[in-house]
């Protein structure tokens, strides 16, 4: 009721999910949009003429990387700031963004900006010279908290936000997570991408390769422990497409961030109290991108039940949980602390 | 009614939430103390102010009595140029080489020199180590020592240049590959008096983290000769060159001013690094053949400044903060060499 009636006032509300891999916005308008979290500017004044920009988002990034300097901002979770153009790339991701959001001239815009936790905890300014810039109004946060309020999950629950360059646990006990209620591990979805392109190699070692291919191989059929289905993929040797069965790489790739996954679970689930543990491990939700490998809530539910009986469930919609929770952090946060934000 | 009583906490956990969620924004842009108080009863209040009070009279106390209450104020080369030693610096047992008559003289670590025969210090040459090809070390979250490397020699030409009194040079300005003798000749044709070569450590086997300084001189550690052999590669000097660069080694006055140098930089690192890390460990100053060293003929040393395969500090090396808290150890190290007996020098912030 109070977010329609400061729609009206001018604002629009937006939540931010600022991946590794992938960045998407919800807006207070309805806007849902995503993008692949690359930004590129052109190498040279022939390259600008041949892409016709003077920067690129997403996946045209990608498809003319090689005219480009191409920057994946928050690789392995953090911002290097000052350094390798990280800030300047996360600048042109949030206005690029905002702009998918299509607001009015006259709106004012109120972001909640969902980050990797460690990126939180590090670059804390750096985030925030980065995106205040084109919003009006900004709160940052870590992303899986920002899943955590989205799904309502406010108490006693723990969220495991696989994301590209980083996997982040955060409990939920009632309060807004303090840094020992979060914890960031490296083994995540660029992992398996470099395990499952070392496979390959290994297995087929005339075949041409790139990290882009096998992270599409990984997109498609990721796994853990058994799917019924072949995996065959078309891959030139010596310029001819030849079929390549990849299955087992992929399996072996998938299941290389489990032992990291379950022993962290395991540790952050410890630090509480019994009682609270039994609450806790009965609601542990899986989020990012890693939540979609076939089997992998399963796996770690069972996994987990030696030590005791636990539920894992998986988010509906991974691309768009971070930031629909922080468009509704957005909405929620009265008007008040709104005005000291700006 | 349990329902409706749910639903009531569960208001309560959000408004917590949120409240929470915008102080720690607040304090993010500097803004702590503009959180929203509830009117506290009278008696916390009366609390609050006497405790005021207290405070007032003590910080006052400190005023008239010439208490320290702020020490860390006293902070890097003002208390390391005094004569109380705050910790020890592991120096390398052997005595310096002298090949003279003079040797007990030279040796005497009370006399400087450089001091005594009134050499001054106008240009500074800053060498950030790597580029290009060459990356360096490369942290596990990708952070590359060049790219650090560079950054922090940046902020370093920049805090001595504002002082005004030194041409800073650097011998490289960008993300290119300068070999080392290119590096050498750099500084010896700028005639620079000082030289000092920015790296970072790696330490594969241990995730500590580490701060160690070299000077020029023969090592026994094979640690070092391992750490050596990676720094010299693509050096680009011949064996004709080299048997010149030997005959360097006696020099004297090179060995002890770099000595000096080296043990003002690795103290002012450590010391002010420990306030922010207290985990960080001292590895002290070390001899040890880098070329780079050798071939300079002026007050030379190689500062391994942060260790990249310590996750944590590879995190803290990612933000601007860290890295300018490096470049002002550095420059407090430089100066603490540069005012030797002066006790006035405070780095600035």
């Amino acid at each position: 009721m109070k977010q329609k009636d400061e729609q009206k006032q001018g604002n629009l509300f937006v939540g931010i999910d600022l991946g590794t891999s992938r960045s998407s916005i919800s807006a207070g308008n309805n806007t849902r949009e995503w993008i692949e979290s690359y930004v590129g500017w052109p190498k040279d004044f022939i390259a600008q003429q041949v892409v016709g920009k003077p920067v690129l988002f997403g996946s045209e990034a990608l498809l003319n990387r090689l005219s480009l300097d191409l920057c994946r901002p928050l690789e392995r979770g953090i911002i290097k700031a000052g350094i390798e153009k990280s800030d300047e790339a996360v600048k042109e991701i949030i206005k690029y963004l905002i702009g998918l959001a299509k607001p009015a001239s006259d709106q004012k815009i109120c972001a909640v900006v969902g980050v990797p936790a460690d990126t939180l905890k590090v670059n804390k300014l750096a985030i925030r010279s980065a995106v205040s810039e084109n919003v009006n109004a900004l709160m940052v946060v870590s992303e899986p908290f920002a899943v955590a309020y989205g799904m309502n999950l406010l108490n006693n629950a723990l969220v495991i936000d696989i994301g590209a360059g980083t996997t982040d646990f955060c409990i939920m006990h009632g309060t807004i997570p303090a840094e020992e209620d979060q914890k960031t591990i490296l083994t995540a979805g660029d992992y398996i991408d470099e395990q499952l392109f070392s496979y390959l190699t290994e297995k087929y070692p005339s075949s041409k390769f790139n990290k882009n291919m096998v992270r599409q191989f990984k997109e498609q059929f990721s796994f853990v422990r058994d799917v019924p289905e072949d995996m065959q993929v078309v891959i030139p040797v010596n310029g001819k497409p030849v079929m390549h069965d990849i299955k087992n790489e992929i399996r072996r790739a998938c299941e290389s961030i489990l032992p990291a996954l379950v022993e962290t679970t395991t540790e952050m689930i410890a630090r509480f109290d019994p009682e609270f543990q039994v609450r806790i491990k009965n609601n542990i939700v899986l989020a990012g991108g890693g939540s979609l490998i076939r089997g992998i809530a399963e796996y770690l539910q069972d996994a987990l039940k030696e030590y005791g009986t636990c539920k894992v469930t998986a988010v509906s919609d991974p691309l768009f949980a971070g930031s629909d929770g922080a468009l509704m952090l957005a909405q929620d946060m009265p008007e008040k602390y709104w005005e000291q934000l700006n | 009614m349990m329902t409706i009583f749910s639903k009531n906490n569960e208001i309560k956990q959000k408004k917590e939430i949120l409240r929470g969620l915008y102080e720690e924004n607040l304090k993010i842009l500097g803004k702590g103390g503009a959180r929203i108080y509830k009117q506290r009863p009278f008696f916390f209040r009366k609390m609050f102010l006497s405790f005021c009070l207290a405070i007032a009279a003590v910080l006052l106390h400190g005023i008239f009595f010439n208490t320290a209450f702020f020490p860390e104020k006293e902070l890097t080369a003002s208390i390391i140029s005094q004569n109380v030693p705050l910790m020890s610096v592991k120096a390398p047992a052997e005595d310096l080489l002298a090949t003279s008559d003079y040797k007990a003289f030279i040796n005497n670590q009370g006399v400087s020199l450089s001091r005594m025969f009134g050499l001054g210090v106008k240009t500074i040459m800053i060498d950030p180590g790597h580029g290009g090809a060459d990356s360096g070390t490369i942290g596990k979250m990708g952070t590359m020592e060049k790219d650090v490397a560079l950054d922090i020699a940046r902020r370093l030409k920049e805090r001595l240049t504002k002082t005004g009194h030194y041409h800073v040079l650097m011998t490289r300005e960008g993300d290119v590959a300068v070999p080392l003798n290119k590096r050498v000749s750099m500084t010896q044709a700028a005639r620079a008096d000082l030289f000092i070569s920015v790296h970072l450590n790696y330490l594969p086997a241990k995730p500590i983290n580490i701060i160690e300084t070299y000077y020029f001189g023969p090592t026994s550690d094979v640690k070092t000769e391992k750490l050596v052999e990676q720094e010299n590669a693509g050096s680009e000097y011949g064996l004709s060159d080299f048997r010149e660069m030997i005959e360097k080694i006696g020099d004297t006055l090179k060995l002890q001013e770099s000595r000096e140098f080296a043990t003002a930089i690795q103290k002012n690192l450590f010391v002010n690094s420990r306030m922010h890390d207290g985990a960080v460990y001292d590895f002290g100053i070390k001899r040890a053949p880098f070329v780079v060293l050798l071939g300079v003929e002026v007050p030379a040393v190689l500062a391994e400044v942060s260790c990249l395969s310590n996750r944590q500090e590879e995190k803290e090396l990612s933000t601007e903060g860290h890295r300018e808290n490096i470049a002002r150890y550095l420059e407090a190290g430089i100066m603490d060499y540069l005012n030797k007996g002066d006790l006035t020098h405070e780095a600035k912030r």
